[in-house]
């Protein structure tokens, strides 16, 4: 069907290459034209100007440091998980998946409901935490929870991805030669799979500083820079958003710099 | 030091491994057998990859089976090297190296000098194989196992290859095990040789007693008897016996009570041509003290170092292999329908008597 283009003989058939290039080209432009218009609708004085008011100050700071924590909480506990769904097979290793999936599939809102269950005032959890003195909803640990709720998986699917490209025939080598499982682990796993992990650890991040919706239902004070945009459009208008909405969008593509020049990209194309 | 291989089973699922015994002393013992025959499994259970359902496998005394692969101190080189990917090949050396001198002096005796700078992928494959065992030697391990350390080679790499691993494991004061399903790397490498099948080993010996006197059937075909002929003892004669093998009666220097139905294994290396009025050949079924008889060529096929000649003897009643070295190929100018003399030297018959267990395999 994909027949070259023939000036010699007319036909009415539509070139596939060219219907694909117009279709792709209207979702691209879908996607920029919005993410260029926001950067326009602003003056850049004027977001720079914006940005130093105190509210956004305080969430950009709430932001990073709460994704910051998040991300390292999601790695500590999610490598080892990683490595052992990487390595294992079976019913128990897909169900265990699957649970692990299931933050990535659950809407945001209902993520913040079922912790609420658990972490909110009223039950014995969060009941037992804030009588000790750190409450888990209202607080930066429920940013906190929130986030690694959601973003976690991200670190646990990418980093399985990356741990199971190494050959397992490499660890058994390593460990052939004299060296232990923790020896083989450092310079053999983990340097063959760190693109690939850091590709996760970079996702979750990105998804922890883009998290709005389990943590409004969790953490709602101390604002992080999703819940200021939501706080600022309702309170003040569209205009208001803006400042923080371009400081995420700065963030993202941070995120995915970082992910094209460090990380292995888990969409990109094999090299 | 010897390591010990005994009653080792381990059950996959499809697949039973075991239970397999083996002694290798400071020898090289090759494992021969095809693929899915449970090789690599030996290998892995042996370096503590896998895990054995039974069995014990000592090293100096030193039972292996539960400790971990890293405190074993068995070297295991991999199929195609399995090395390091981020490392060059010098690092891959002194992954296991105690100092440089020792990464120098394997580099030295392994001819790596040229490799050393580069990563596995720049390496060709004969490369890696050397930087491999390299690698391994270089945790000084008090044995050896090399898991089809030729088979990913062309042709000229590896026997060069072939020769240098030859004088290595002479030098080496420790077991070696070298797996392999090449016959021809089996026999150069191995002081003894093993032929597994099915998870179990079929027969244990030196190479030439394994080649010519095969235990089974499975073994004949596999070291490379392709002629196995059905027959029966008839009677004794002199130091041999009598085999009647369609209307043919061969002499065989063999000890099988007359009346027991045989399989006639030759190998097509033992079978010898010549012209047909080379001595006057006995067209008679009994055919005389030296088992010469007339034969007629059906085809040949060239394969390089010698000729694989089909003959028809005793008008087509059966069919027999020679391997024909070049020169007395082109000396007997051999073609389809030539006739030729067929000789079967007495002494290279080897005879399977059928009520032989198929598998000495105690579990079979």
């Amino acid at each position: 069907m994909a027949t070259r283009p023939n000036a010699a003989t007319p036909s009415l058939e539509l070139d596939w290459g060219s219907v694909a290039l117009a279709l792709g080209g209207v979702l691209l432009l879908y996607y920029l034209a919005p993410v260029v218009s926001l950067f326009l609708a602003v003056p850049p004085g004027d977001v720079l100007t914006r940005l130093s008011d105190p509210t956004v100050v305080d969430a950009a700071t709430t932001s990073l440091l709460s994704a910051s924590a998040t991300t390292v909480v999601s790695t500590a506990f999610g490598l080892p998980l990683a490595y052992w769904l990487a390595r294992t097979e079976g019913l128990r290793a897909r169900l265990v998946l699957a649970v692990v999936v299931l933050p990535l599939v659950l809407p945001p809102t209902v993520g913040g409901i079922v912790l609420l269950t658990v972490f909110g005032p009223g039950a014995p959890v969060g009941a037992a935490a804030d009588a000790a003195g750190v409450p888990l909803t209202r607080s930066f640990a429920g940013v906190v929870l929130a986030q690694t709720f959601v973003a976690s998986p991200f670190v646990v699917v990418t980093a399985k991805a990356a741990f199971e490209g190494v050959d397992r025939r490499l660890e058994h080598a390593s460990r052939s030669l004299g060296k232990s499982r923790w020896a083989t682990a450092r310079r053999v796993t983990l340097p063959l799979a760190g693109p690939g992990i850091l590709a996760g650890v970079t996702l979750a991040f990105a998804r922890a500083m883009g998290e709005f919706g389990a943590t409004m239902m969790v953490a709602y004070y101390p604002r992080t820079m999703p819940v200021q945009i939501w706080v600022a459009f309702q309170a003040l208008g569209l205009d208001s958003a803006y400042p923080v909405a371009i400081l995420l969008v700065v963030v993202a593509v941070g995120a995915l710099a970082v992910l094209d020049v460090v990380a292995s990209n888990p969409w990109g194309r094999e090299t | 030091m010897r390591l010990d291989v005994s009653g080792l089973r381990k059950a996959y699922a499809g697949f039973e491994f075991g239970p397999v015994d083996l002694t290798v002393d400071d020898e090289v013992l090759a494992v021969l057998g095809p693929s899915g025959s449970g090789k690599t499994t030996l290998l892995s259970l042996v370096a503590g990859i896998a895990v054995p359902d039974a069995g014990s496998v000592t090293l100096g005394g030193r039972e292996l089976v539960g400790r971990p692969p890293e405190q074993r101190r068995v070297g295991l080189v991999f199929q195609e090297g399995a090395l390091f990917p981020h490392m060059t090949a010098r690092k891959n050396v002194a992954y296991a190296a105690d100092d440089d001198d020792r990464v120098a002096d394997l580099a030295e005796l392994l001819e790596l000098d040229d490799a050393l700078d580069r990563r596995p992928a720049a390496l060709s494959g004969g490369e890696r194989q050397r930087v491999a065992l390299a690698r391994t030697l270089a945790a000084d391990p008090d044995a050896l196992l090399l898991d089809e350390p030729l088979s990913s080679l062309d042709a000229p790499i590896r026997t060069r290859l072939r020769d240098d691993l030859h004088d290595l494991f002479a030098s080496l004061d420790v077991p070696v095990v070298c797996v392999t399903h090449d016959r021809r790397t089996a026999t150069a490498l191995g002081a003894r040789l093993a032929v597994v099948r099915d998870g179990g080993v079929e027969q244990v010996g030196e190479p030439s007693a394994v080649i010519d006197r095969p235990a089974t059937e499975f073994v004949a075909r596999f070291t490379g008897t392709e002629n196995l002929l059905a027959g029966t003892v008839t009677r004794r004669d002199g130091d041999g016996v009598r085999v009647r093998v369609a209307d043919l009666s061969l002499r065989a220097t063999a000890s099988v009570e007359p009346g027991t139905a045989v399989t006639v294994c030759v190998h097509p290396s033992r079978v010898e041509l010549d012209a047909p009025d080379a001595a006057d050949p006995s067209d008679a079924p009994d055919a005389g003290e030296s088992n010469a008889v007339v034969g007629t060529v059906v085809r040949w096929l060239n394969e390089g170092s010698e000729y694989r000649v089909e003959v028809e003897l005793d008008d087509g009643s059966l069919g027999l292999t020679a391997a024909v070295r070049p020169p007395t190929f082109d000396r007997l100018a051999v073609d389809a329908g030539s006739e030729l003399r067929v000789v079967i030297p007495p002494e290279s018959i080897h005879l399977l008597a059928d009520d032989t267990p198929a598998s000495m395999d105690p579990s079979a």
